[in-house]
């Protein structure tokens, strides 16, 4: 017989599972075979080893640090399971947080927009006083000073005080008198600003073109400003005004007292 | 009570259970591991990781299940990963010299007979299959079905397989007793 196929009956018989057939046939061959005899033996002393051999006792120090695992992973779950356990508030809380996740994104998209709107408008609002400026610092070109005056009138809806600032300055100073009226009428515009009106009641004592005396008469007068008044009086009473001025500021006084 | 019905109630939530299901296997399980890892301390560390994993993929637990396969099943995971874990997988083999000193107890390796020394030698000169094997047929006392539910596969394969290792642990054990 081939040594391997002995060899696993021999295994079978001293395990005490084998067939009757089998059995007879490997005690034929014990009694028969030298070799066969050798290797009952050894087989029988190596298989009684094992199944005799003694298990080895764990050391205390495994049943303490179960028992901390223990105790750990029952406080994690516990923290974890209990307001979510039944499956009717996991899929509320499912459905909430997508809600409020979906609600979330929706205004972060909404804000950017906005905000990059904000910012587009900023800068058109820059780049359209800029344009103004430059028309306006244009010394040689009363016409480019006439349309950064325009510029102001049509563009812009809200001043900052650099826009005022230049605006009043070219009310005062500008030494064309179409220029003058035009920033006038652009102030005008703005006249809700305090600093806006005090200028105006400002330029009524200090202009001396009577285009512009008349036209800051009729704003003011327009603007409802009873700040101007003092200022009207005086107009009225100056010896050197011109008689249409004069007769502009005591139309004002009666309107406006 | 069942261990599969205790382990349905730890999948359920009621973790204490566990340590009903660690009373009945820490043994087995330490066992297991000391005669595959031949080192008593690394043994109780993974033993302890075999609980931890039973904890945390509990719900991976499927009903009608065999407990004692699905425990083993981790063990052996702990143990492959322990080893891939620390690259020392140089070969199948364990060293043969360190294993009575690491494994037994020094007042018992005073004591230990001659040829337990022995056995254990040349179980590890086995391959890491066949060191499994003997240790859940023969050390354990696992029933070749059991085996081969812990290792997915068929019963006449885990007998062919046990009967060569003991085989070669028979050719192994003679060669060293002639040194």
């Amino acid at each position: 017989m081939e040594k391997e196929k002995l060899e696993s009956l021999l295994i079978d018989y001293i395990d005490g599972n084998i067939s009757a057939a089998d059995k007879a046939l490997v005690e034929a061959e014990l009694l028969s075979n030298p070799e066969a005899v050798k290797l009952h033996r050894q087989l029988t002393e190596v298989i009684g080893m094992m199944n005799e051999s003694t298990a080895y006792e764990p050391s205390q120090k495994l049943k303490s640090s179960f028992d901390a695992m223990l105790a750990n992973e029952k406080k994690t779950s516990s923290t974890k399971v209990v307001f979510f356990s039944p499956a009717f508030y996991r899929i509320a809380a499912a459905v909430t947080l997508l809600v409020v996740g979906g609600g979330l994104g929706y205004f972060i998209s909404k804000y950017n927009q906005q905000q990059s709107e904000l910012a587009e408008a900023k800068r058109l609002l820059q780049e359209t006083k800029q344009e103004m400026m430059a028309k306006l610092d244009n010394e040689h070109s009363a016409s480019q000073r006439l349309l950064g005056v325009t510029v102001a009138i049509k563009k812009i809806e809200k001043a900052d005080r650099e826009i005022l600032g230049a605006l009043i300055k070219t009310m005062n100073d500008d030494p064309n008198t179409n220029v003058r009226v035009a920033a006038l009428e652009a102030l005008g515009k703005f006249h809700q600003d305090p600093m806006v009106r005090r200028a105006l009641i400002d330029a009524l004592s200090t202009q001396k073109d009577p285009i512009v005396q008349i036209a800051l008469i009729r704003i003011l007068v327009e603007m409802n400003e009873k700040g101007s008044l003092q200022e009207l009086e005086k107009i009225t009473n100056d010896e050197e005004m011109l008689k249409e001025v004069k007769d502009e500021a005591h139309a004002g006084i009666l309107r406006l007292s | 009570m069942t261990d599969e019905i205790i382990m349905e109630a730890v999948k359920n939530g009621d973790l204490q259970q566990v340590s009903v299901l660690f009373e009945r296997y820490h043994k087995r399980i330490f066992n297991f591991l000391a005669r595959m890892t031949t080192d008593r301390e690394v043994a109780e560390d993974l033993t302890q990781n075999v609980f931890l994993r039973i904890i945390k993929y509990r719900t991976s637990y499927r009903e009608g299940n065999l407990f004692q396969a699905w425990i083993y099943q981790v063990a052996r995971n702990v143990f492959s990963d322990h080893y891939q874990s620390k690259k020392n997988k140089f070969s199948d083999f364990v060293s043969v010299d360190r294993v009575s000193e690491s494994i037994e107890d020094k007042e018992e390796s005073t004591d230990m007979e001659e040829k337990e020394i022995l056995l254990q030698r040349s179980m590890a000169l086995l391959s890491e299959e066949q060191r499994e094997l003997l240790i859940l047929t023969r050390f354990q006392h696992l029933k070749y079905e059991e085996v081969a539910t812990i290792m997915n596969t068929t019963v006449a394969n885990i007998k062919v397989k046990v009967h060569r290792a003991i085989g070669k642990l028979r050719e192994h054990y003679f060669e060293l007793e002639k040194i």
